[in-house]
């Protein structure tokens, strides 16, 4: 049994892109943008999964604990200013992990007029580390917003 | 392995143009395919993958999870009340299980 589905997004897996298509970088600062801990390098990790250019946008609204004792139900809210009509509206929100061993989190898809931009959860976070949240507007535009999380325990074990 | 059970909290009555909240959640252990038994085998992947709400059989709201969702996913969305009708809740799991769960929405 394979542990993971095809087209899942490890560390691995994309440094190994990075690797691949960074030619005459040293390896050291290919490690750098996977580990989102400046904007500069959150804003390289999502060019290199969407390939588009993220805005952070504090229209974009991610909450959760600063700190948080364990790593296997860290609560987040998550609420975009968005008027959800047909003409301006939210597609969906996508929410990732940088510093886990899989860094896509869970995705969110709100239809315009019938659903609000707005949700909670409870995600596992595997160490300490900027959790980012990346909205896809109608027009293509894509919003983010990111929020520094401690845990003392790993939630991915 | 429990058998997974969904629950919903909706309210009862809401008047026509309302956002109102649904609570959902959903008892699954989340098995994120990336932890070992005692033998050092790879316990398989098991995660509820999707969560989907219709009302009244159009797709107004969905959710992609992946393995870093908290084991018994709990999820908090709002709906805009348009007409009164069904509301029905959907979860699928890895390997194709489906649990769902319906709901009469009484809009005024």
């Amino acid at each position: 049994m394979e542990e993971t589905k095809a087209g899942d997004l490890t560390r691995r897996g994309l440094l190994t892109a990075a690797v691949a298509g960074g030619t005459g970088l040293a390896s050291t600062t290919l490690i750098l943008p996977l580990s989102a801990s400046k904007s500069d390098d959150a804003v390289e990790l999502i060019k290199q999964l969407t390939e588009k250019t993220p805005t952070e946008s504090n229209r974009v609204h991610l909450s959760m604990p600063r700190v948080f004792p364990n790593g296997y139900t860290v609560p987040l809210t998550l609420e975009i200013d968005s008027p959800m009509t047909e003409g301006d509206h939210v597609r969906k929100v996508r929410v990732l992990a940088p510093r886990n061993p899989l860094i896509e989190v869970v995705t969110f898809h709100f239809v315009s007029q019938r659903s609000e931009p707005h949700v909670s959860t409870r995600i596992r976070l595997a160490e300490p580390q900027y959790v980012l949240a990346l909205a896809e507007m109608n027009d293509g535009a894509l919003l983010m917003a990111k929020t520094w999380v401690e845990v003392a325990t790993n939630g991915c074990k | 392995m429990l058998t997974p059970t969904p629950r919903v909290q909706v309210p009862g009555a809401v008047t026509k143009g309302e956002i109102f909240q649904i609570k959902s959640l959903i008892t699954h252990q989340m098995e994120t395919g990336l932890r070992h038994d005692s033998e050092d085998n790879i316990i398989p992947r098991k995660i509820i993958n999707k969560f989907i709400c219709r009302y009244n059989d159009v797709v107004v709201f969905g959710v992609d999870l992946h393995e870093a969702v908290a084991a018994n996913p709990y999820i908090e969305f709002y709906l805009r009340a348009t007409e009164s009708g069904r509301l029905e809740f959907i979860w699928e799991e890895d390997g194709g299980g489906i649990y769902s769960l319906a709901h009469h929405l009484v809009v005024s």
